[in-house]
């Protein structure tokens, strides 16, 4: 890229932040939540998943700015005496973990099936979309609750307490991939019919590469805005699990846990284990939401030319 | 939507008053409802709570723990090994039969085929018919606990439970976590009838017209017990009117149950201890007494029973709570990490082990929570725990199967004497006596044996309770097992329903004798 493209974009990008400040802010709270996430064992006092690291005796203390709390726990503590803004760090890096990678597979899954059934249509699109409504009929918190309780019942606590974000980006993913594939596959009809992609054909582009090389590019936009949409899906279907029991054990609480974890001690006074994951969790997927939002304006071609 | 709620409260308020004259129903939430209505499947709480309520026993306990007679309404001893009860006449079982000699005689025969009761009448030998309203219960030698052993003879109903059922298995047969006959019909002569039941979710009795006892205060006409497994829900339901009667009341709704004007709240030390058991043929590191010590020395039971417990328990270093005949003063919770840090380095395992660990979340009061601080605990002297915790109808199961390395047990007294821990739980399991039927821990100690056989047969108190002090100091030495505290009882009801009258400390509330106002 020349260095004038390159002013032009970042021109662009600082232009689209001024169309759209409802998304500049949510991507900086955003990014804010991420760096945090990733330098967790950096920030964090403690590490609430070494069980050694912390004691019953600082059991539900409050937050540091409330009467009877101790100055070394910030966001206080859970009812086991677990720093609650270490808590809340690693179980954020939970969140992400499981929704980037959940989607990952969404998109790994979703996107050539959509591709191909939108480009050859005929009786692959319909086998491939017939899959698709199949998967959505069955909800997806049902079918990861069938499908974690089975590994529950199966490999036992142990290797349950191990592959449990493994299990959950797995289960997440296979569950919502029909997502994208729509998408994919609505876009790519549009597109399949284009010049560009007759020309391509007359040059003797073969098929695979020409879905992959002038088509995937085209339809990047829209792709981009449903992934961040099914970001915040995943993470909420994590926190959802983790809240039922099936997700992330109590010994490696996620914020789904911990909100879990604290919520029948929500009416004896120590609200903050659970409204304070919470209000993160809410804080989270709200900022993922509004940056789809703006996202889906910003890359609409309709739009941009207005 | 207020326009509805209008509605539907008129609605309901016409239904309560149309009700209240006519029937009183107790609305009434528990932690989990009974799994089976055998009174002889389970030796638990839950089993003995169901049967006072289908069934009767021959004597039962007062608040005072002084002896109340029930469905015998005399008793005496003949001989030393013999004590006679004269039945009452007249008494209906619910299937329409009268009571007789013969049918306590077929309950008693039950009992010794239990599985989980039978090491508890191991020290008799029979129980004869004299006539038809005499029984003699004869112990093998000289016993000293047979009233208290009484209160857990609750007739059945002979005619009722014999023969087979449609699919051809007798209906007296005893299963453990199965859908036999006997679990899902009952015919006693309790003061209640099951109407509905529906497992897990509902069970309904009503009053039983031709009930015995029409002295008892009781004005019940109608039972719905609900589970509702969450303490806090539980609490709620109980504020919000939903239901008259919870048991237990969490730790931490303590406070606020205390200032809510609408409700009584009761608590009182209860007699059950809280345990884990360290399996010694599954963790192989458990064999070793240093390693057993030190995870003793780890757990600060003290503050569990501070912090998580919120004060509802007492800590506990061994198994006899006070008062028990077993019970030393001596022996007080140990907790120094320092202490347990260099017994597993003196054992060779500085670097610690794994191990899995299981415990109910729905059985004790937090025992999830408690089982998650000991794991905690245990992972400072490097012993990694992995816990599972599940609902109390898996959890039996999984417990007879001896599935984890650590499991959590809470156990009260069946005959309000010591020897009865020591015989359940450390005894050197044995299946045709049931002794060591909850040992998951596989603990193993013929001098344990041997004195705790030798209390069976002993009348003197006072060299009794030498003995029983002397076990409990063996096990407090070997860390037979992990005691954590004793659990406080604790209900809460809506002040026109008078549990105070009702509840006791063996945790078996007579709901038959209960007054709704």
């Amino acid at each position: 890229m020349s260095t004038e493209a390159l002013r032009k974009s970042q021109g662009s990008l600082r232009a689209v932040a001024a169309e759209h400040p409802g998304g500049a802010i949510a991507a900086i709270v955003l990014g804010a939540i991420a760096l945090a996430a990733v330098l967790a064992p950096l920030i964090a006092p403690q590490n609430p998943f070494d069980l050694a690291s912390f004691d019953v005796l600082d059991a539900s203390l409050p937050p540091s700015w409330l009467e009877a709390s101790d100055e070394r726990f910030l966001l206080g503590t859970d009812a086991q005496g677990r720093d609650l803004w270490s808590a809340i760090l690693y179980g954020t890096r939970i969140s992400l973990t499981v929704g980037l990678f959940a989607v990952a597979i969404q998109a790994a899954i979703g996107v050539p099936l959509g591709l191909l059934a939108g480009y050859a249509g005929g009786r692959v699109d319909t086998i491939v979309m017939r899959a698709a409504d199949i998967q959505l009929s069955l909800s997806t918190l049902m079918m990861a609750i069938i499908a974690l309780a089975l590994f529950r019942a199966g490999l036992g606590g142990e290797s349950l307490g191990r592959f449990a974000v493994p299990l959950l980006v797995v289960v997440i993913g296979l569950a919502e991939w029909p997502y994208l594939a729509r998408t994919a596959r609505a876009a790519a009809q549009v597109e399949a019919a284009k010049d560009y992609v007759r020309a391509a054909r007359a040059l003797g582009a073969s098929t695979p590469g020409l879905m992959w090389r002038h088509i995937l590019p085209n339809i990047a936009s829209p792709l981009i805005v449903v992934a961040t949409t099914q970001i915040a899906g995943a993470i909420m279907a994590e926190a959802a699990l983790s809240f039922l029991g099936l997700g992330m054990p109590v010994t490696k609480p996620s914020l789904g846990t911990l909100i879990r974890s604290g919520y029948d001690l929500m009416f004896a006074g120590a609200w903050w284990i659970t409204v304070i994951p919470g209000l993160v969790l809410i804080g989270m997927l709200v900022s993922i939401n509004v940056l789809g939002d703006s996202l889906r304006d910003a890359l609409d071609p309709r739009r941009m030319a207005g | 939507m207020r326009l509805f709620l209008l509605v539907a409260s008129v609605a309901l308020f016409a239904a309560c008053a149309a009700q209240g004259a006519a029937a009183k129903t107790l609305r009434m939430a528990y932690d989990s409802d009974p799994t089976s209505l055998d009174p002889h499947e389970q030796l638990s709480g839950a089993t003995l709570q169901t049967s006072h309520l289908l069934f009767d026993p021959l004597i039962r306990f007062r608040q005072d723990l002084s002896i109340e007679p029930r469905l015998a309404k005399s008793f005496e001893t003949i001989d030393e090994r013999t004590t006679r009860f004269r039945l009452r006449e007249g008494v209906k079982f619910q299937s329409g039969r009268t009571l007789s000699a013969e049918d306590v005689v077929w309950t008693f025969n039950r009992l010794k085929q239990s599985p989980d009761f039978k090491a508890l009448f191991e020290p008799f030998s029979e129980a004869r018919a004299v006539d038809g309203l005499t029984v003699d219960l004869v112990t093998k030698g000289p016993y000293p606990l047979v009233l208290n052993l009484a209160t857990y003879i609750f007739p059945m109903d002979r005619a009722f439970y014999s023969g087979v059922d449609e699919r051809g298995r007798p209906k007296a047969a005893i299963v453990k976590h199965g859908a036999s006959f006997a679990s899902t019909h009952a015919s006693g002569t309790g003061p209640f009838i099951v109407t509905e039941r529906e497992q897990g979710m509902r069970l309904k009795l009503k009053r039983f017209a031709e009930y015995w006892d029409k002295d008892s205060p009781g004005n019940v006409d109608e039972i719905v017990f609900t589970p509702i497994k969450e303490p806090a829900t539980r609490v709620a339901a109980l504020l919000a009117g939903d239901v008259d009667f919870i048991a237990p009341v969490p730790p931490t709704d303590l406070a606020r149950l205390k200032q809510a004007s609408c409700c009584t709240l009761i608590t009182m030390p209860s007699t059950r201890v809280l345990t884990f058991e360290l399996n010694q043929e599954r963790v192989p590191a458990f064999k070793d007494p240093r390693v057993r010590l030190a995870m003793v020395y780890a757990v600060n039971s003290e503050g569990i029973a501070g912090k998580i417990m919120r004060g509802l328990a007492t800590a506990a270093g061994q198994l006899s709570p006070p008062g028990y005949a077993g019970h030393d003063p001596a022996l007080v919770p140990r907790y120094d990490l320092a202490k347990a840090k260099a017994l597993m380095k003196e054992a060779g395992y500085e670097s610690g082990f794994s191990v899995t660990m299981m415990a109910p979340n729905n059985r004790y009061i937090e025992d999830a929570r408690v089982a998650e601080a000991v794991a905690a605990m245990l992972a400072k002297i490097n012993i990694r725990v992995d816990l599972q915790t599940m609902p109390k109808a898996q959890y039996w199961q999984r417990f007879d199967e001896r599935a984890a390395g650590i499991m959590m047990i809470g156990w009260q007294s069946d005959t309000q004497d010591s020897a009865n821990f020591y015989e359940f739980l450390v005894m050197t399991p044995d299946k045709d006596k049931g002794y060591g039927q909850y040992n998951a821990g596989n603990y193993s100690n013929p001098e344990i044996d041997r004195l705790t056989l030798q209390t069976q047969s002993m009348t003197d108190r006072g060299a009794r309770a030498e003995v029983l002090r002397k076990i409990e100091r063996l096990l407090y030495d070997d860390a037979a097992l992990l005691p954590l505290h004793w659990q406080h009882l604790s209900w809460a009801a809506r002040n026109n329903v008078k549990i105070g009258a009702i509840v006791n400390v063996i945790d078996m509330p007579y709901l038959g004798d209960l007054v709704i106002e």
